[in-house]
Protein backbone atom coordinates (compact mmCIF):
# COMPACT_ATOMS: atom_id res chain seq x y z
CA UNK A 1 0.00 0.00 0.00
CA UNK A 2 1.56 3.38 -0.89
CA UNK A 3 -0.24 5.23 1.51
CA UNK A 4 1.56 3.87 5.02
CA UNK A 5 0.02 6.48 7.26
CA UNK A 6 -2.57 9.65 7.64
CA UNK A 7 -1.96 12.21 10.59
CA UNK A 8 -3.96 15.05 11.42
CA UNK A 9 -1.46 17.37 13.07
CA UNK A 10 -1.39 21.14 13.12
CA UNK A 11 2.02 21.51 13.52
CA UNK A 12 2.23 19.68 9.94
CA UNK A 13 6.17 18.69 9.47
CA UNK A 14 8.03 18.98 12.91
CA UNK A 15 10.11 17.47 15.01
CA UNK A 16 8.27 14.72 16.14
CA UNK A 17 7.69 13.59 12.32
CA UNK A 18 10.98 14.55 11.01
CA UNK A 19 12.87 12.14 14.10
CA UNK A 20 10.49 10.05 15.22
CA UNK A 21 8.25 8.94 12.59
CA UNK A 22 10.35 9.53 9.34
CA UNK A 23 12.98 6.71 11.31
CA UNK A 24 9.83 4.71 12.36
CA UNK A 25 8.59 4.08 8.51
CA UNK A 26 10.72 4.13 6.06
CA UNK A 27 9.08 7.16 4.56
CA UNK A 28 9.60 7.88 0.71
CA UNK A 29 7.37 10.90 0.49
CA UNK A 30 5.27 13.15 3.13
CA UNK A 31 2.56 14.78 1.20
CA UNK A 32 1.49 17.95 3.42
CA UNK A 33 -2.22 18.42 2.66
CA UNK A 34 -4.83 21.14 3.20
CA UNK A 35 -6.56 23.92 0.87
CA UNK A 36 -5.03 27.42 2.85
CA UNK A 37 -1.88 25.44 3.35
CA UNK A 38 -1.43 24.26 -0.33
CA UNK A 39 -2.07 28.09 -1.59
CA UNK A 40 0.19 29.44 0.84
CA UNK A 41 3.55 30.14 -1.26
CA UNK A 42 5.43 30.72 2.29
CA UNK A 43 4.55 27.84 3.66
CA UNK A 44 5.05 25.45 0.94
CA UNK A 45 8.66 26.95 0.33
CA UNK A 46 9.17 26.29 4.04
CA UNK A 47 7.50 23.07 3.92
CA UNK A 48 10.12 21.71 1.19
CA UNK A 49 12.95 23.32 3.19
CA UNK A 50 12.83 21.05 5.85
CA UNK A 51 12.31 17.90 3.91
CA UNK A 52 14.27 14.82 5.84
CA UNK A 53 17.20 13.78 3.42
CA UNK A 54 15.40 10.55 2.67
CA UNK A 55 12.07 11.98 1.75
CA UNK A 56 10.36 14.85 -0.35
CA UNK A 57 7.89 16.60 0.43
CA UNK A 58 4.61 18.15 -1.36
CA UNK A 59 2.16 20.35 -0.35
CA UNK A 60 -1.29 19.60 -2.44
CA UNK A 61 -4.99 20.78 -1.66
CA UNK A 62 -7.39 17.79 -0.59
CA UNK A 63 -8.37 16.64 -4.12
CA UNK A 64 -4.71 17.12 -5.73
CA UNK A 65 -3.45 14.68 -2.74
CA UNK A 66 -6.04 12.70 -3.46
CA UNK A 67 -5.57 12.22 -6.92
CA UNK A 68 -1.84 11.28 -6.36
CA UNK A 69 -2.30 8.86 -4.05
CA UNK A 70 -4.46 6.79 -6.63
CA UNK A 71 -1.84 7.44 -9.56
CA UNK A 72 0.37 4.74 -10.66
CA UNK A 73 3.21 6.74 -9.43
CA UNK A 74 2.39 6.56 -5.81
CA UNK A 75 1.83 2.88 -6.09
CA UNK A 76 5.61 3.11 -5.87
CA UNK A 77 6.16 5.54 -2.74
CA UNK A 78 6.12 4.95 0.76
CA UNK A 79 3.59 7.83 1.64
CA UNK A 80 3.48 9.95 4.64
CA UNK A 81 0.39 12.12 5.02
CA UNK A 82 0.24 15.12 7.20
CA UNK A 83 -3.51 16.76 6.75
CA UNK A 84 -4.03 19.79 9.32
CA UNK A 85 -7.14 19.26 10.82
CA UNK A 86 -9.49 16.31 11.07
CA UNK A 87 -11.89 17.79 8.60
CA UNK A 88 -9.09 17.40 6.18
CA UNK A 89 -8.82 13.75 7.50
CA UNK A 90 -12.39 13.56 6.84
CA UNK A 91 -12.08 15.31 3.60
CA UNK A 92 -9.26 12.65 2.04
CA UNK A 93 -11.79 10.11 3.00
CA UNK A 94 -14.21 11.53 1.16
CA UNK A 95 -12.66 12.73 -1.80
CA UNK A 96 -11.96 8.66 -1.82
CA UNK A 97 -8.91 7.70 0.30
CA UNK A 98 -8.43 4.71 1.14
CA UNK A 99 -7.49 4.38 4.71
CA UNK A 100 -8.28 2.09 7.79
CA UNK A 101 -6.60 4.24 10.22
CA UNK A 102 -6.12 8.36 10.65
CA UNK A 103 -3.67 9.27 13.29
CA UNK A 104 -4.83 12.41 15.26
CA UNK A 105 -1.39 14.52 16.62
CA UNK A 106 -0.63 18.01 17.59
CA UNK A 107 -4.06 19.46 17.60
CA UNK A 108 -3.28 23.10 19.29
CA UNK A 109 -5.86 25.16 21.05
CA UNK A 110 -8.30 26.94 18.47
CA UNK A 111 -10.83 29.56 18.73
CA UNK A 112 -14.00 27.65 20.46
CA UNK A 113 -12.10 24.46 20.60
CA UNK A 114 -12.15 22.16 24.22
CA UNK A 115 -9.03 20.64 25.80
CA UNK A 116 -8.81 16.84 25.65
CA UNK A 117 -5.56 16.56 26.68
CA UNK A 118 -2.62 18.77 26.76
CA UNK A 119 -1.65 18.13 23.29
CA UNK A 120 -5.00 17.95 21.18
CA UNK A 121 -7.72 20.18 21.34
CA UNK A 122 -10.52 20.10 19.35
CA UNK A 123 -13.24 21.88 17.79
CA UNK A 124 -17.68 21.05 17.28
CA UNK A 125 -16.90 20.37 13.94
CA UNK A 126 -13.34 18.77 14.50
CA UNK A 127 -15.33 16.10 16.58
CA UNK A 128 -17.72 15.52 14.08
CA UNK A 129 -15.43 14.83 10.97
CA UNK A 130 -14.05 12.18 13.65
CA UNK A 131 -17.13 10.78 14.67
CA UNK A 132 -17.98 10.75 10.42
CA UNK A 133 -14.79 8.79 10.37
CA UNK A 134 -15.50 6.68 13.40
CA UNK A 135 -19.17 5.61 11.81
CA UNK A 136 -17.71 5.04 8.63
CA UNK A 137 -15.31 1.88 10.55
CA UNK A 138 -12.33 3.78 10.29
CA UNK A 139 -10.11 3.95 13.12
CA UNK A 140 -9.39 6.87 14.84
CA UNK A 141 -6.24 7.19 16.72
CA UNK A 142 -4.48 9.45 18.54
CA UNK A 143 -0.39 8.98 19.02
CA UNK A 144 1.68 11.45 19.08
CA UNK A 145 5.09 8.90 19.12
CA UNK A 146 4.91 5.98 16.79
CA UNK A 147 5.64 3.58 19.59
CA UNK A 148 2.02 4.97 21.66
CA UNK A 149 -0.72 2.11 21.23
CA UNK A 150 -2.83 2.05 18.33
CA UNK A 151 -6.30 1.93 19.98
CA UNK A 152 -9.61 3.53 19.11
CA UNK A 153 -9.74 7.33 20.63
CA UNK A 154 -13.61 7.55 19.73
CA UNK A 155 -14.28 6.09 22.90
CA UNK A 156 -11.85 8.76 24.97
CA UNK A 157 -13.71 11.43 22.70
CA UNK A 158 -17.18 10.55 23.43
CA UNK A 159 -16.39 10.54 27.10
CA UNK A 160 -14.23 13.76 27.16
CA UNK A 161 -16.58 15.98 24.66
CA UNK A 162 -20.33 14.00 25.30
CA UNK A 163 -22.36 17.19 24.09
CA UNK A 164 -20.00 17.11 20.81
CA UNK A 165 -19.56 13.49 19.78
CA UNK A 166 -23.80 12.48 20.07
CA UNK B 1 15.11 25.02 26.67
CA UNK B 2 15.42 28.97 25.47
CA UNK B 3 14.64 30.20 29.22
CA UNK B 4 17.62 27.65 30.48
CA UNK B 5 20.23 28.59 28.53
CA UNK B 6 19.98 32.62 29.09
CA UNK B 7 19.97 31.33 32.51
CA UNK B 8 23.01 29.17 32.14
CA UNK B 9 24.49 32.26 29.98
CA UNK B 10 23.91 35.01 32.73
CA UNK B 11 25.81 33.11 35.23
CA UNK B 12 28.98 33.15 32.91
CA UNK B 13 28.56 36.42 31.18
CA UNK B 14 26.39 38.56 33.24
CA UNK B 15 22.93 40.05 32.41
CA UNK B 16 22.70 40.44 28.51
CA UNK B 17 20.59 42.95 26.94
CA UNK B 18 17.99 42.48 24.07
CA UNK B 19 17.85 38.79 24.80
CA UNK B 20 14.95 37.48 25.16
CA UNK B 21 13.67 33.81 25.21
CA UNK B 22 10.89 32.26 23.57
CA UNK B 23 9.38 28.31 24.93
CA UNK B 24 7.67 26.29 23.07
CA UNK B 25 4.53 24.67 25.05
CA UNK B 26 2.87 21.60 24.34
CA UNK B 27 -0.28 23.09 23.47
CA UNK B 28 1.07 25.54 21.30
CA UNK B 29 0.16 26.05 17.43
CA UNK B 30 2.86 27.37 15.26
CA UNK B 31 0.89 30.38 15.06
CA UNK B 32 0.59 30.87 18.41
CA UNK B 33 4.44 30.39 18.94
CA UNK B 34 4.83 32.62 15.77
CA UNK B 35 2.70 35.51 17.20
CA UNK B 36 5.42 35.45 20.50
CA UNK B 37 8.49 35.07 18.50
CA UNK B 38 7.05 38.32 16.85
CA UNK B 39 6.64 39.98 19.99
CA UNK B 40 10.17 39.41 21.10
CA UNK B 41 11.01 40.59 18.05
CA UNK B 42 9.66 44.10 18.05
CA UNK B 43 11.00 44.18 21.60
CA UNK B 44 14.91 43.52 20.28
CA UNK B 45 14.89 44.62 16.89
CA UNK B 46 16.50 48.38 17.36
CA UNK B 47 16.49 48.14 13.81
CA UNK B 48 19.41 46.63 13.15
CA UNK B 49 17.80 43.46 12.79
CA UNK B 50 17.70 40.46 15.03
CA UNK B 51 19.19 36.98 15.30
CA UNK B 52 16.93 34.12 16.04
CA UNK B 53 18.75 30.94 17.74
CA UNK B 54 16.84 27.55 17.77
CA UNK B 55 17.26 24.09 18.64
CA UNK B 56 16.77 22.21 15.70
CA UNK B 57 16.03 22.38 11.92
CA UNK B 58 12.70 21.51 11.17
CA UNK B 59 11.21 21.93 14.63
CA UNK B 60 8.45 24.17 15.31
CA UNK B 61 10.33 26.61 17.12
CA UNK B 62 12.39 26.77 13.72
CA UNK B 63 8.97 26.48 11.56
CA UNK B 64 7.90 29.79 13.45
CA UNK B 65 10.87 31.79 13.24
CA UNK B 66 11.40 30.88 9.89
CA UNK B 67 7.96 31.88 8.54
CA UNK B 68 8.51 35.05 10.11
CA UNK B 69 11.90 36.17 8.98
CA UNK B 70 10.97 35.51 5.37
CA UNK B 71 7.94 37.89 5.76
CA UNK B 72 10.26 40.81 8.03
CA UNK B 73 13.47 42.07 6.73
CA UNK B 74 16.66 41.92 8.76
CA UNK B 75 16.11 38.74 10.61
CA UNK B 76 17.92 35.52 10.52
CA UNK B 77 17.64 32.00 12.34
CA UNK B 78 20.37 29.78 13.20
CA UNK B 79 19.41 26.22 14.27
CA UNK B 80 21.73 23.97 16.57
CA UNK B 81 21.37 26.48 19.72
CA UNK B 82 24.05 25.91 22.34
CA UNK B 83 25.51 27.41 25.27
CA UNK B 84 28.60 28.27 23.98
CA UNK B 85 27.27 29.86 20.71
CA UNK B 86 24.98 32.00 23.28
CA UNK B 87 28.15 32.71 24.84
CA UNK B 88 30.33 34.18 22.19
CA UNK B 89 27.24 36.29 21.18
CA UNK B 90 27.16 38.00 24.20
CA UNK B 91 30.55 39.18 24.51
CA UNK B 92 31.32 40.11 20.56
CA UNK B 93 28.04 41.56 19.27
CA UNK B 94 28.67 44.95 19.88
CA UNK B 95 28.62 47.03 17.40
CA UNK B 96 28.36 44.34 14.51
CA UNK B 97 26.09 43.75 11.98
CA UNK B 98 23.83 40.64 11.37
CA UNK B 99 25.73 39.60 8.58
CA UNK B 100 28.93 39.28 11.31
CA UNK B 101 26.71 38.34 14.81
CA UNK B 102 25.35 35.27 12.84
CA UNK B 103 28.76 34.39 11.05
CA UNK B 104 29.96 34.83 15.31
CA UNK B 105 27.80 32.48 16.21
CA UNK B 106 28.06 29.80 13.72
CA UNK B 107 31.61 29.83 14.23
CA UNK B 108 30.92 29.22 18.28
CA UNK B 109 28.32 26.90 17.59
CA UNK B 110 30.22 24.46 15.22
CA UNK B 111 33.53 24.87 16.93
CA UNK B 112 32.57 24.23 20.77
CA UNK B 113 31.51 20.69 19.40
CA UNK B 114 34.38 18.52 20.55
CA UNK B 115 35.25 15.45 22.15
CA UNK B 116 37.65 14.78 25.22
CA UNK B 117 39.77 12.45 23.53
CA UNK B 118 40.01 14.65 20.63
CA UNK B 119 41.22 17.88 22.68
CA UNK B 120 44.06 15.43 24.47
CA UNK B 121 45.59 14.29 21.54
CA UNK B 122 45.74 17.87 19.62
CA UNK B 123 47.99 18.79 22.47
Amino acid sequence: MPVIHVRMDNRLIHGQILVSWNSAFKIEHIIVTNDRVASDPLQVTLLKAVAPLTAKVSVLSIKDCVAYCKSPEAEKENIFIIAKFPEDGFALVEEGLNMPELNLGNQAFVRGSKKISNTVFLTESGVKALKSLHERGLRVTCRMMPSDADTDYWPTLEKALPEWAK
Amino acid sequence: MAEGMIDAARMIVGDMESVVSVSLKEMDAVEDLMARIEAALIEVDKGDGALVLVDAFGASPFNASARLAMNRKNIEVITGMNLPMLLELAVQREGQDLKAVTKIALEAGTTSIRTLSQTLKSD
